[in-house]
């Protein structure tokens, strides 16, 4: 199929389009520099063409997800599914798979339709403490690390408890700490060259983190506990690391309990699925997102159940209109604002490089031929604009039309890397702490989910 | 995929219970379970087909489609029996497709659309204690955990109306009593025990305290250890504070309770122990779990969970769906479809007599006889599910776990039916042939 999408604005942030009138060529799925004759035209004229989103950061297939249900957070699968692909989201990341877990997230990310998926392996450092504490064993645990990150079927590592710690005093001389953990995780990532995400907290982003390409800090918006890491965020991206974060709401969303909803799945602190909202922090986030848009700063929402997708135009108004800002906000004090690009930079391009999905977040020849088409209300107004997606191409695809989901079989992929390791004595020891065998701790291959290798 | 007539299966999943051990290896030969190393005599049972703790009698298998004609029994088609089951619910004003628990995740959501199809109501078997637990953690919020980290971590364990070494036999060595963890490597000699039931169990001469009950006396008991734990004082007995300082001694505690609940005031039982677990926990992990029986209960109320948001009995019925969190009414009911469940064991006379004065049809999957095949006017047989045809089911902490099929099927699965139920329930509304 060869399809041209004529007289739309373009608005680009890897090509440094901002809103050019010019023509985008698909065909066979990707985007090409220019076809003579084409199979359909698309007339693109009042619209913007943009590269389709990518979510990164809301969980929505973890382990514990399905608890949220009860107080009617989280929409099903298919709703889910159906609303991303109308906000102009082709890619759906979930942030947190663990090794016994990893089964469970691959059924739930097959659940939701239209969208690719992916995951992060969450590890574990308790799991690993003594391996971790001899130098002599790092190459062991990052060529376990990339065997399993291939088994169970993820696109990258990441490290939520970027310390080891114990809850029995027994073990208390086993502990280790950020600055000790981070050291050793650089070396494990310059021997295997696997892209590392640590989880920031206010201890990691005070330490003196270098700039690594392939490091990456997620979450930097509920670590932002005092004012003084606010300003230690901003350096660091000014430094040029790159990170994620989610955005929090002025305050917690009516209806939901006030009592703690968490899973423990073996590590130092159970995982709060319902955080407590702390206004201050909420506004940090925002004043980072808006300060960090000149950085290497991703983002979407914390979690859709403080912020559901229904509100994502609201809180990107946030961001691209004072207004708004004010109305949500009150008075915070918060100079600038971002562009419909700096937003597209945000929630498209970085994600896909965090991701490592070259082809993916922008319109150069060669990536996939993934077009959102939004209504342009004006510059000014943006966050209206991507309130509803008119037209969404998946890899040349037309999946929504007139804000209507068309096609909602369309065919969707998990992506996870290929690292070709083999176990050694440090997964044999992993897994024997498990409550399953090895084989069945492995991702099992259901015949109807079409997975899909990065190298 | 074909399956060997011989083989060797190593870790095959067990679908026995809603431990879903993952040890088990399996020997086939010609077209049989020769051994099946690892495996309780409940798992055992299922696999090699015979009465649960009875490994001499073999379990009756279903072979045909049956349908009662004048009383007679006819061998009939599938399609024959299909047709005449969507026929039944069709008719139906208040039909309800009930059990489901003793199915894997596939027949599940072909029930749920065959539910959704016949606007019919769709009960899980163990909707009465379930139900309940559910409700309660909407008020009190959630502590879960998984197995492994109960494995590892738990120093106190309590059994509430519940009985592993009956419902879920190996849930003792591999996760509870004598289980040996990471951080609980002693076993059984590190763990602090105690169960609370109504008849003296096996587990009386396992656990450090067990307090037996008269019937209906849980709640009051409850209540006391609740007093007890609360910073107030009150009147409350030596066994209830026991109990209550043993809670508060642990270091990470777990409550399983069982079916047991269902026989005292379920909701006041359930709101207790969740408000109990709640106030430890503002001290120490504390879990309430519980302790499912059939191999995929956890599965279903996932599934109910996710596709409808809610995890109770859902009424298509409406037109909009509605959800129950009471178990539903047999004199209500005026079609039955039953799947992965044998209701008939339970009911007492006179609800049975009930059904068969209003000539209430039943419709069973099965791949076995039992009292409901007994009692139905269609009967299907199946495929025995994780055995004879691959599965997915959960286990009681919620991890999912592929089943291989372990032996050929000679049988459709449950699956298969109720898919091709939905598709005739889907013609039938449309008014279409359906080919
Ligand atoms: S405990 Fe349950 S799952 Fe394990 S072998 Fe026995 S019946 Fe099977």
């Amino acid at each position: 199929m060869r399809l041209a999408i004529v007289g739309g604005r373009v608005f680009d942030p890897a090509s440094g389009w901002d809103g050019q009138e010019r023509d985008i060529y698909l065909a066979d799925g990707r985007v090409v520099d220019f076809l003579p004759a084409v199979d359909q035209v698309i007339n693109a004229r009042g619209l913007a063409v943009t590269p389709a989103g990518l979510e990164i950061r809301s969980p929505v297939a973890g382990f514990g997800q399905n608890f949220l249900r009860l107080w009617g957070g989280l929409p099903s699968p298919a709703e889910l599914g159906h609303t991303y692909a109308l906000l102009g989201y082709t890619h759906v990341h979930e942030p947190c798979l663990t090794l016994p877990t990893a089964n469970y997230v691959h059924q739930e990310l097959a659940a939701l339709p239209i969208v690719d998926t992916s995951a992060s392996l969450a590890i574990n450092l308790r799991d690993v403490d003594l391996w971790l504490q001899d130098p002599q064993k790092l190459a062991d645990v990052g060529e376990a690390w990339a065997y399993l990150l291939e088994s169970t079927r993820c696109l990258n590592l990441r490290v939520v408890e970027p310390f080891v710690k114990f809850r029995q005093d027994f073990y208390r001389y086993r502990a280790l700490t950020e600055e000790v953990v981070v050291n050793r995780l650089l070396t494990i990532r310059e021997q295997m060259r696997l892209p590392l995400t640590m989880e920031a907290t206010p201890a990691l982003l005070t330490l003196n983190l270098p700039v690594h390409p392939g490091l990456h800090l997620s979450g930097l918006g509920a670590a932002l506990t005092d004012e003084a890491l606010l300003d230690r965020a901003l350096h660091l991206l000014a430094t040029g690391l790159t990170a994620d974060m989610g955005l929090l709401p002025p305050a917690p969303r009516p209806g939901f309990p006030s009592r703690p909803v968490q899973v423990d799945l073996g590590w130092f602190q159970p995982f709060d699925l319902l955080p407590e909202l702390e206004p201050q922090v909420a506004r940090r986030a925002l004043r980072l997102a808006v300060q960090g848009k000149e950085w290497r700063l991703a983002f979407s929402v914390a979690s859709l159940l403080s912020l559901p997708l229904s509100s994502f135009s609201q809180v990107f108004a946030w961001l691209g209109d004072a207004a708004s800002r004010r109305r949500d906000w009150g008075d915070v004090q918060l100079e600038g604002t971002h562009s419909f690009t700096d937003w597209l930079r945000a929630t498209r391009l970085l994600p896909a490089q965090y991701l490592g999905l070259t082809d993916r977040g922008h319109l150069q020849p060669g990536a996939r031929g993934d077009v959102a088409l939004y209504d342009l209300l004006g510059s000014d107004t943006w966050a209206k604009n991507c309130q509803r997606c008119r037209l969404l191409f998946k890899a040349g695809e037309l999946v929504v039309h007139n804000y209507e989901v068309v096609q909602p079989h369309v065919a969707k992929a998990t992506y996870y890397r290929r690292t070709q390791a083999v176990p050694n004595k440090l997964v044999a020891d992993l897994c024997q702490y498990r409550s399953l065998r090895p084989e069945n701790l492995q991702v099992r291959v259901q015949p109807h989910q079409h997975w899909q290798q990065v190298a | 995929m074909r399956i060997p007539l011989e083989a060797r299966i190593e870790s095959a999943v067990c679908p026995g219970c809603a431990c879903l051990c993952d040890d088990i290896d399996v020997t086939v030969v010609d077209g049989r379970v020769y051994q099946a190393a690892n495996i309780c005599l409940w798992g055992a049972s299922k696999v090699l087909g015979h009465k649960r703790f009875h490994p001499k009698k073999e379990r009756r298998r279903l072979a045909q489609p049956l349908i009662r004609h004048r009383g007679r029994w006819q061998t009939v088609s599938v399609d024959a029996a299909i047709d005449r089951t969507a026929e039944i619910l069709i008719k139906a004003r208040q039909p309800v497709v009930y059990g489901l628990t003793n199915a894997g995740c596939g027949a599940q959501a072909a029930a749920l659309q065959v539910a959704r199809q016949a606007q019919a109501r769709l009960e899980p078997a163990d909707l009465a204690w379930k139900a309940p637990y559910y409700q309660s953690l909407k008020k009190y919020g959630v502590f879960w955990a998984t197995l492994e980290v109960i494995r590892d971590e738990a120093d106190t364990l309590v059994f509430w109306g519940a009985n592993p070494l009956h419902s879920c036999p190996r849930h003792v060595v591999r996760y509870s009593i004598f289980a040996r963890g990471r951080f609980t490597e002693r076993g059984y000699d590190e763990r602090r025990l105690a169960a609370v039931d109504i008849h003296r169990t096996e587990l009386a001469d396992l656990v450090e305290l067990f307090l037996q009950v008269e019937p209906g006396q849980e709640l009051s008991l409850l209540q006391e250890v609740l007093t007890a734990t609360a910073a107030a004082g009150g009147a409350v007995s030596k066994k209830a504070r026991r109990l209550a300082a043993m809670l508060q001694e642990a270091h990470y505690g777990v409550i399983f309770f069982g079916r047991g609940v269902s026989y005292g005031p379920t909701p006041e039982l359930l709101d207790g122990l969740a408000g109990l677990t709640a106030r430890l926990n503002e001290h120490t992990p504390f879990v309430l779990f519980p302790l499912s029986t059939d191999f995929n209960a956890v599965g279903l109320y996932h599934l109910l969970l996710r596709e409808l948001g809610s995890p109770l009995a859902p009424d298509f019925g409406a037109g909009e769906v509605s959800f129950h969190a009471e178990p539903l009414r047999w004199t209500d009911v005026d079609a039955l479809l039953v799947v992965g469940a044998d209701p008939f064991w339970f009911l007492s006379a006179a609800e049975i007599q009930d059904l068969h004065e209003r000539r209430v049809p039943v419709v069973a999957l099965s791949p076995v006889a039992n009292r409901t095949t007994g009692h139905a006017e269609v009967v299907l047989p199946v495929a025995l599910a994780g055995v004879e045809t691959p599965e997915l089911a959960y286990r009681m902490d919620g991890l999912p776990l592929s089943l291989p099929a372990l032996l050929p099927a000679s049988l459709p699965s449950d699956q298969q039916l109720l898919q091709q139920l939905a598709a005739a329930l889907g013609c039938s509304h449309r008014g279409m042939a359906c080919v």
